[in-house]
């Protein structure tokens, strides 16, 4: 009798390691911006890997649950998930790892060490060499939608600045929409700064083209996969989510419009 | 369509891809693509915009051509999947991030912040066209994920 209940025991202590080893993939997976099915994909594939015969996951914006079963034995866990980010890199080493805890083989320390590993080692470009890019990029997507050239220059200097600025507000843990505003507020402010003394007669593109690296586009597209992949309730916090973005973005925007003088009524024409 | 009209719109179609390439690569650092995938990210940007722009320039509306070009752009991200494997996806989307419409997001919030500063008589030409600009971004946001997504329900993917 009393071997029975040791060994209910230990499966029961297993399966826990199995489901906080299957939930910490799904939330690095989520955390780099995966789509709801590949998170869940994922942790399946390594509960699996672990022996575990049944497993079921459920996912919210800011949680993963999993229950997994092995003969009679079950058990539900759940785990927070960060700040979702984009990080292709990691996303694609996370995939590989539970790829190859899928075809077994792999024991739990194996895996978390893996991950660990993983997590603080995969590269990431040097923040100025993404704050150049991201300013780069703004002052393109300034071109795609018209800005004149004298207007180029300055929109690449607030985008940078400004992705600049975020990188060390986000460092220090400050909540991301105030984060946002801020920075909407300074790129703004630069880019029209900027563009009006170079002689731009684009002052008000140049400024919208100035705050597009705060647009969520990635977060605005998965929301919709993630809707038509049956997961509505993630899909739907992604949407607010974005919404929330836009409005913090746009309330720095019309402050610093209200700085340079220029009226909302004139930028919407 | 004459060859004429084709040479015509060449200048506009190369700006276009240009910028796009540009902005996609751009934003591919930002998501932290590797330097290898971030060509990709440029060459799917450039494509992306080159099928929307030519879309517009045969009298297609934003959303018609948005959906086209995220189409063909997820179509190519699977074609090329040989060399891209499981980052086929990301590729594409990345691709597609140059056409996701944020300035008009941010035009229709503004032009709803600017009701507020009218008077009441004076809101209805606000009013139109922030639901103007605030329907033209879910139509296109809707237009891009679904050209994206229905290429990847149709084909099997076996890379995960």
């Amino acid at each position: 009798m009393a071997e029975t209940i040791d060994s209910v025991r230990v499966r029961h202590r297993d399966l826990e390691r199995y489901a906080n080893c299957a939930l910490s993939i799904g939330r690095t997976l989520m955390e780099c911006g995966t789509r709801v099915k590949v998170v869940h994909d994922g942790a399946a594939m390594v509960a699996r890997g672990l022996g575990v015969e049944a497993v079921g996951l459920r996912s919210g914006y800011a949680s993963l649950e999993i229950t997994v079963g092995h003969g009679v034995n079950t058990i539900t866990r759940m785990m927070p998930v960060g700040r979702h980010g984009v990080n292709q890199r990691l996303d694609l080493a996370v995939r590989r790892l539970a790829a190859k805890a899928a075809a077994g083989g792999m024991t739990v320390d194996q895996i978390n060490a893996e991950l660990a590993h993983l997590v603080a080692s995969t590269p990431r470009h040097p923040a100025w060499f993404v704050a150049l890019a991201t300013g780069i990029a703004c002052a393109a997507f300034g071109r795609l939608l018209g800005v004149d050239w004298p207007a180029v220059l300055a929109i690449l200097l607030a985008g940078t600045a400004g992705q600049g600025v975020r990188h060390v507000l986000l460092a220090r843990n400050m909540n991301f929409f105030v984060v946002t505003a801020i920075i909407a507020f300074l790129a703004a402010s630069l880019g029209g700064i900027g563009a009006r003394l170079n002689g731009s007669a684009t002052v008000d593109m140049a400024m919208m083209a100035s705050i597009l690296l705060l647009v969520p586009g990635v977060p605005a597209t998965n929301a919709q996969a993630d809707i038509m992949d049956g997961f509505p309730t993630v899909g739907s916090a992604r949407v607010v989510w974005v919404v929330m973005v836009m409005v913090f973005a746009t309330t720095g925007m019309a402050l610093a419009q209200t700085l340079l003088g220029l009226s909302l009524l004139g930028m919407t024409q | 369509m004459s060859a004429d009209v084709i040479v015509q719109a060449l200048p506009h179609l190369g700006h276009q891809a240009l910028f796009g390439a540009i902005a996609a690569a751009g934003f591919g650092v930002l998501f932290n693509f590797g330097p290898a995938m971030l060509i990709w990210c440029g060459a799917a940007g450039a494509f992306a915009l080159a099928v929307r722009s030519g879309g517009q320039d045969l009298g297609w509306p934003l959303e018609a051509a948005s959906f086209a070009a995220a189409l063909a752009t997820s179509c190519s991200a699977i074609l090329v999947r040989r060399w891209l494997g499981a980052a086929s996806g990301a590729v594409a989307l990345a691709g597609c991030i140059p056409m996701v419409p944020g300035a008009f997001f941010g035009h229709a919030l503004l032009g709803f912040f600017a009701v507020t500063t009218v008077q009441p008589s004076e809101a209805i030409t606000p009013v139109v066209d922030a639901m103007q600009y605030m329907l033209r971004v879910s139509f296109t946001l809707g237009a891009i994920g679904a050209g994206l997504a229905i290429p990847t329900h149709l084909i099997r993917n076996p890379d995960y």
